[in-house]
């Protein structure tokens, strides 16, 4: 029976005490509405910090993507691997790097983790084409492996193959955007163009991919490394390479394997310093995980900042309201409001404001977000519902903390100085 | 309404005993009340005068409960208020009295009704709507019940302050100088709601300096000092408040100071 009368007591209760609370937030409402210049002003630090938050959580989080979508574009297993020069604590070279295509063939046939590989020239040249010229195209000399190992494809023709790479062969693929440049169609195909003056026959055309950090992989021409080798026989015993792993998982053990081919290869003692550099994703991803702490942290500078000045400015101008509505205070008081009613009236008003000060930031993050997509070069950007969570927290959290001593300011005032109050 | 037989009195209201208030002002003490000894009964209209310093706005204070007394016992409705918390204070006031104050002290920017309401959500009170229609409806304010203070005039508003006094069903209604920002005329208006309230069988007390205010009441208890220096017809001895129209009418009305 007693049991019953408590949940009868709780379940009028609960509704009430929702009402009372709808009614503090009306109130609150209302008060911001009747001094809308000042509130707007009060909650400026909030707009600020949470338009930042917005804003900066959106752009990391679309580039996090981008950079993600990129990796898996490169195929997953692949790592490009380079000479590099040894230097000492001076920068003098201790010992000069080679990587021939001896190095490449043993890596191939020795290292079990390694499916395929695929040499590596790194080049610029000037195309021409009829009367049209691009100079400062990217030069790639690669073999028949390169589709599969950076999971790039032609769309139209055909890319070379292993006789084309034996030979030498003068072909070429083409990127997309070397093609807008020279300003014709796919008509191109099996035509014949200039690199540095030599002729080449177009044989491909490269799916177009987009730019990446600045580098458009578009703007590309692809020869057999072998041709590329009679434009620059220097390269001969600087050659990179691509490395396919059979796996994924596969790359540690593969990174193994070809490092302990390389130094065996090139007479490395225990303790010398390798010869040569590895390029792998995660080193990307570390990459870009620098750029996103920095960006965090210049975050998180700033939103402290402002949420700082917006909580003061909160604090203020509610010390201002209570000491305004001291009469308002005592009536209440009179009619029977208890300390926590009038502490729970004026905690709400702040966190309503601070919480207004967080939606018109919100608003402004998805405008501003929306202006810088309609950037061509700008990532996808998205504003994750996680951020608006967070900021919609941070500001209540601010009007809360910032609150409670105007709140229990107001709650403490004796009724009958708050009415004798003028 | 009951009528009461001179026999057995109506019970009373407000029991003050040897009441004692006394503030600290800076290193002085003050002693505002010196031993106020006081009853009034159920539908009693009693008007307390006093010159400024006599003690009645700390009478009225410790009768709203929105003070206490340093000594002496103060009974509202037979329960002993004097020595309860801030937060009983507040129950109480909730619940038991209605104020009415000079200056109205009506919420702005918040309209008749919900002003009357005010009261009955600090109690948790089913039906608010309904019992602040009600209100609203005996001070004859019903078709005012949307405006906003600053859309009525003076009357109206101490009329909207009256229902909210009332919109908890109070044991007493206390007013303080409730016509004292208004002209005569007004002024006798709202005297007319609570003449008509006190006939309804509402128990009302007055703290004026207004004789013409004064003379409505049943009852004048004046003060001086923090005493009671006179004080024509405790409400047990009369044999209880009767409606205006009782024959004794012309008995207790006081002679003009």
């Amino acid at each position: 029976m007693r049991a019953l009368r408590l949940v009868i007591a709780v379940l009028l209760y609960v509704p009430d005490r929702v009402t009372a609370m709808l009614g503090n937030v009306w109130t609150a409402l209302v008060q911001i509405w009747a001094n809308k210049i000042r509130s707007l002003l009060t909650v400026l630090g909030i707009i600020i910090a949470v338009t930042s938050i917005i804003t900066v959580v959106s752009l990391v989080e679309g580039f996090g993507n981008y950079v993600t979508n990129f990796l898996r574009g490169l195929g997953t297993n692949m790592m490009v691997v380079f000479p590099q020069v040894v230097r000492g604590p001076r920068g003098e070279v201790l010992r000069r790097a080679e990587m021939t295509i001896e190095d490449i063939q043993s890596v191939d046939r020795f290292a079990a983790a390694i499916r395929r590989t695929s040499p590596l020239i790194f080049g610029s040249a000037t195309i021409e084409y009829g009367r049209q010229q691009v100079t400062g195209v990217t030069l790639r000399g690669t073999n028949e492996f390169f589709q599969p190992i950076r999971n790039f494809y032609v769309d139209a023709g055909r890319f070379f193959g292993a006789v084309d790479v034996e030979a030498g062969a003068p072909v070429c693929v083409l990127g997309r955007e070397v093609l807008r440049k020279l300003e014709c169609d796919e008509s191109i195909v099996s035509d014949y163009v200039h690199l540095d003056n030599q002729r080449f026959q177009v044989v491909g055309l490269l799916e177009s991919k987009g730019s990446f950090m600045g580098e458009n992989q578009d703007e590309m021409v692809i020869i057999p490394w072998t041709a590329g080798l009679k434009m620059y026989p220097n390269y001969r015993k600087y050659l990179a390479f691509y490395v396919e792993s059979m796996s994924e998982k596969d790359i540690p053990e593969a990174e193994g394997q070809l490092v302990r081919i390389l130094r065996a290869r090139h007479g490395l003692k225990t303790g010398d310093v390798n010869d040569f550099g590895i390029f792998k994703q995660d080193q990307i991803l570390q990459e870009f995980n620098k750029i996103r702490l920095i960006a965090t942290s210049v975050l998180a500078g700033i939103v402290s900042i402002s949420l700082l000045v917006g909580g003061i400015g909160i604090m203020n101008v509610m010390l201002v309201s209570v000491t305004e509505r001291t009469r308002e205070i005592g009536l209440r008081k009179s009619v029977g409001a208890h300390r926590r009613d009038i502490l729970l009236q004026f905690l709400t008003e702040a966190v309503v404001l601070s919480t207004v000060g967080g939606a018109i930031g919100i608003a402004l993050g998805y405008g501003l977000i929306t202006m810088a997509a309609m950037h061509p070069n700008m990532v996808e950007a998205k504003v994750p519902l996680w951020s608006v969570a967070l900021a919609l927290g941070f500001s209540a959290g601010v009007g809360i903390f910032f609150g409670i001593i105007p709140a229990f300011k107001a709650a403490i005032i004796h009724p009958i100085d708050a009415l004798r109050h003028e | 309404m009951i009528a009461h037989s001179p026999v057995t009195p109506p019970a009373p209201v407000i029991e003050l005993l040897d009441l004692h208030k006394v503030y600290r002002v800076g290193t002085e003490l003050v002693h505002a009340l010196r031993g106020m000894t006081l009853t009034i009964r159920e539908n009693e209209y009693v008007a307390i005068m006093g010159a400024s310093g006599s003690g009645k706005s700390t009478l009225l204070n410790i009768l709203g409960c929105l003070d206490v007394p340093t000594g002496g016992v103060y009974r509202l409705k037979g329960q002993d208020v004097s020595k309860l918390s801030q937060s009983k204070l507040a129950r109480i006031r909730g619940r038991m009295i209605g104020f009415v104050f000079q200056s109205f002290e009506l919420l702005p920017r918040t309209t008749a009704l919900k002003n009357v309401e005010l009261p009955l959500s600090y109690t948790r009170a089913r039906q608010r709507r309904q019992r602040a229609i009600e209100a609203l409806r005996r001070v004859s304010l019903l078709d005012r019940a949307h405006h906003r203070p600053n859309q009525l005039s003076g009357g109206q508003k101490q009329r909207v302050a009256i229902a909210r006094a009332l919109a908890q069903q109070p044991a007493i209604i206390l007013a303080d100088e409730p016509t004292g920002n208004l002209d005569s005329a007004t002024g006798e208006e709202i005297m007319d709601i609570l003449d008509r309230l006190h006939a309804e069988g509402q128990t009302i007390i007055i703290v004026t300096h207004e004789t013409d205010v004064a003379r409505r009441c049943r009852r004048i208890v004046r003060l001086r000092d923090g005493q009671v220096v006179s004080d024509n017809g405790d409400g047990a001895r009369l044999g209880a408040a009767a409606p205006p129209t009782h024959v004794e009418q012309s008995q207790q009305v006081p002679a003009p100071v």
